[in-house]
Order: structure tokens, then C-alpha cells, then sequence
């Protein structure tokens, strides 16, 4: 009944403060340093290079119509500039030569040092682009333990190895904040959290969210942290990404990591630009400005850190 | 886990196809009425954690006393198959939609044409696409129904469907 009634109360405090609608969201990103701009990202693929060993993949879709053009800061991916039918319904996708992967979705996987051979936990796996995008980097080799709580998303996970051929995967239904459970140690961990999302998107996402949801997801990302900090090797890595551009879910989170457990924002040289140290009068650990935060544009909002245990 | 004493179920499917596959039991692991071919580390790691949804390899299903292939076992056997055929792109694209293939498709005829056998279909560029089974003797067939189809790659995107997220 104390519960209920606090957060009634939060509920009423957002109201009446107007802590939601597109005018605060837009009033926040503004004293971030951007300013609103509506936004389309493009449709992008990833070739699955473990499946197309021999042959050119991307030839064959231009043969087909597909027109594609190579993504600058990404190895593998393509926009897909123009298509008369969609290449998700494909030959070449159905046997698992590329994905249909969101560019900005591309990069988290791609900044861990080393994969091939690794025992990686991805922590909050389905639909499985990533987790596809692993095994690619790793060849095949090593493990990837997936986890997802959802039922429904894992059966989506499955189809997606599957189709994809990989090999080196094992899925449980288990959810991210109790991973200690299995009694494994790993190399790397991708965090690729439940957030808020942003409005690039989902178009009704300023009428969806207020800030308590946004507030509510970053507790529940802290204990994500807090447990995959547990389960990290002495000199493993944790690459920590969100689509939300809400500081809650990201630079507060990584500063909290960087108190509280034990980790350091390390440097990564992606597309995107440098976190910011300063949020609404908050200040932060320096180095969370080795975080990267993306701006919708051409690719979705999305934000990722990478972070190993303090030395 | 438990790890298959045989795996009778999967070569048997093979066999129709004219492969024989040499999977190694001590890898082949039964999940519910689902099989799966892991790697050595794999296997420790479902051995020590049990409760596991999916790993490694895919390889299919027993539902109601038949067996279901996974399609990276299709392609196992692909590599091994003797009855095949070679379907133009039309029929591919036709085959991959859940239709059936018919005489005037089809470009190259290897192992069994035989009524009632399976066969692997094939397009041009030497990609299994699935599996289908012969519905008339194919060397006395002029035309028509020719390969009933029984499984293809397109069911990934009407699995998409069922749980898209």
C-alpha cells in the first residue's frame, strides 16, 4: 500500500513538473549540446562474413537492384540506399549471409579488443543481431552464453542462430541480474541493456515516456552492471550500450560503475561523439568522457562505454 | 544433459536423401524432443549449467513420431546428398515461398527419380534452398507437379512472423 501510494505520488509530481512531452525531452538534449532535428535513420545490413566465405555477397545483392553504399565507421555494413523489395525477404538473407542490422546497433559489438576464442556473455541477447554479429567477429570460436528473459524473444533469438549458422552459442532463459548463477567467469560481456529508446525510432515515443520511466530503466541498467562487474575476468572487458539518449541510462549509470564498482570508462575510437562530463550541474568522473554518445541523424540515438576492472 | 545414445532419428532422415552423416554421439544433445550438435566446450558448459534453451548447432525435431530438420542440418546433408535438383530462378523463388516445383523448373536431375523418394533442391548458384519429395516418376514426367516441397528456407521469415518482438 506504501508502494502504491509513493509511486502515485512520483506519478502525480512528474505531472504537475512536467517531467515529460517532447518540450522537456527537447530542453534536455539542448542542455546536452544538441539541438532536436527529426530524424530517419537508414535502413543498414552486416555481412555475415563467417557464411560467405568465396563469394561476393554484396555483388550479388547489387546484381540483384539492391543499391548499397559502404558505412565509413563500420566494417561489413552497408546503408541500403535503394531496394525494390525488401532485403529482409531474400535468398541471400534467408541463408544467412547478411543481417538487417540498425547501423549505430553495428558498432557495440565491434569494440571489444579481442573475441576469437573468448567465453562472452550477452547479457540481454534477443532478437540475436548481436549476438549473430559476435560469433561472426569470432569466427565461430570460443562461447557466447546468451541470455533472455523472455520466452517469445528467445524462440526469435533461435531463429536467428539458426539461420545465421552459428555454432559457438548457448541460450538460457535467465534473466541479466542473476548471470552469477551459472557459475561462469567471462572475458567479455556485452551489455546492450533495456532502455528507454529514443524517438528516432518510435514516433509516439515524446507522448510514451516520462522521466520515472526513464529513471526506472536506469535502476534496473545499475543492476545489470552490478552483476556482470561480478562475473567479469580480473582483465576482461564490458562494452555497456543503450539506445536511450536520456543521461540517466547512460553517463549517470557509467559514472555510478566507475564509483561504485570497481570500473573505469576506458577510450574507444568509434563514430559518435565524446560523453559529456557536465550533466544538468552534475559532475562526473573524467572518464566518462571516453563514452561515445550518438545523436540521431543517419543512424539512430544510442550511446556505448566500454569498461574494465580498475588496476 | 543428456546426450544421445544414438542419433538413429537424424541419420535415418539422411539416409532418404542418399547421405550418410557421421555425427558423433558423444556431441549430439537432446533438449525436449530437440537435437543439437555441440562443440567440447559447449558440452562442458551444458553439462555443468543444464537448463539451456539452445546451443551450438540446430539440428532438428521429433514431432508426432516424424523427424523435423533444422535447415543447417539440410545443409549438412547437402554436402553429402545424392538426390538433388537444380531449379531455375523462378522455380527457386516460387520454392522458397512455400510452392511446389514443377517439371518445367527444374534444370538438373542428380541421384533418385523415383515417385515417393526426397530430394534436396538446389538453385543456380549451388545453394540448398530445402527439401521436397517426388510426386511422379521425374524421368517419364513431359510436365506439371513434379517435387512436392516439404520444407524452405523462407519458413525463417514466417517464423519472424510468429515472434516478431
Amino acid at each position: 500500500m506504501v508502494l502504491f501510494i509513493a509511486k502515485f505520488l512520483l506519478h502525480v509530481y512528474s505531472f504537475v513538473f512536467l517531467m515529460f512531452g517532447k518540450d522537456f525531452f527537447v530542453g534536455r538534449y539542448r542542455r546536452l549540446g544538441w539541438e532536436f532535428r527529426e530524424a530517419t535513420p537508414k535502413q543498414a545490413i552486416r555481412v555475415n562474413f563467417m557464411n560467405v566465405r568465396g563469394f561476393d555477397v554484396v555483388g550479388r545483392l547489387k546484381g540483384l537492384g539492391v543499391e548499397l553504399e559502404e558505412i565509413p565507421f563500420l566494417h561489413g555494413g552497408y546503408w541500403v540506399v535503394r531496394s525494390e523489395f525488401s532485403v529482409g525477404a531474400t535468398v541471400e538473407y534467408l541463408l544467412g549471409y547478411y543481417s538487417v542490422q540498425e547501423a549505430a546497433a553495428q558498432i557495440p559489438a565491434t569494440l571489444f579488443t579481442d573475441l576469437k576464442g573468448k567465453t562472452v556473455l550477452d547479457a540481454c541477447a534477443a532478437p540475436g543481431g548481436k549476438t549473430v554479429q559476435m560469433a561472426d567477429l569470432m569466427d565461430n570460436t570460443g562461447i557466447i552464453v546468451a541470455l533472455d528473459v523472455s520466452r517469445r524473444r528467445l524462440e526469435a533469438l533461435a531463429n536467428h542462430l539458426e539461420r545465421c549458422r552459428v555454432k559457438n552459442t548457448i541460450v538460457y532463459q535467465l534473466d541479466a541480474r542473476r548471470v552469477s548463477k551459472l557459475g561462469v567467469r567471462f572475458d567479455r560481456i556485452l551489455l546492450d541493456v533495456p532502455c528507454s529508446g529514443n524517438f528516432a525510432t518510435d514516433k509516439d515515443w515524446f507522448k510514451r515516456r516520462t522521466l520515472r520511466d526513464v529513471e526506472s530503466n536506469a535502476r534496473l541498467q545499475r543492476r545489470i552492471l552490478a552483476e556482470a562487474a561480478k562475473v567479469l575476468k580480473e582483465d576482461g572487458e564490458i562494452v555497456y550500450a543503450t539506445c536511450s539518449l536520456e543521461p540517466e541510462e547512460n553517463e549517470l549509470n557509467i559514472d555510478w560503475a566507475v564509483r561504485n564498482l570497481g570500473l573505469e570508462a576506458v577510450e574507444i575510437d568509434c563514430y559518435g561523439e565524446e560523453a559529456p562530463t557536465e550533466v544538468f550541474g552534475m559532475k562526473l568522473d573524467d572518464s566518462v568522457r571516453n563514452c561515445r554518445r550518438i545523436w540521431p541523424g543517419e543512424t539512430q540515438g544510442f550511446f556505448v562505454a566500454k569498461l574494465i576492472k580498475r588496476r | 544433459m543428456k546426450i544421445l545414445a544414438k542419433t538413429e532419428a537424424i541419420n535415418n532422415f539422411a539416409k532418404r536423401f542418399g547421405a550418410e552423416l557421421d555425427l558423433d554421439e558423444r556431441f549430439v544433445a537432446k533438449r525436449g524432443n530437440r537435437y543439437f550438435l555441440l562443440n567440447q566446450e559447449l558440452r562442458e558448459l551444458a553439462e555443468t549449467c543444464g537448463n539451456w534453451f539452445y546451443a551450438g548447432t540446430y539440428l532438428g525435431k521429433v514431432k508426432g513420431g516424424e523427424f523435423h530438420p533444422s535447415f543447417p542440418l539440410l545443409f549438412m546433408i547437402a554436402e553429402k546428398a545424392k538426390n538433388k535438383v537444380t531449379v531455375d530462378d523462378k522455380s527457386a523463388w516460387l520454392f522458397v515461398c512455400g510452392r511446389d516445383l514443377f517439371k518445367e523448373g527444374i534444370l538438373k536431375i542428380e541421384g533418385s527419380k523415383g515417385k515417393g523418394d526426397y530430394t534436396l533442391v538446389f538453385n543456380r548458384h549451388g545453394e540448398c534452398l530445402g527439401c521436397g519429395r517426388i510426386v511422379k516418376d521425374l524421368e517419364k514426367l513431359k510436365g506439371g507437379l513434379a517435387v512436392k516441397n516439404l520444407l524452405d528456407i523462407g519458413d525463417f521469415l514466417r517464423r519472424e512472423r510468429r515472434t516478431e518482438t
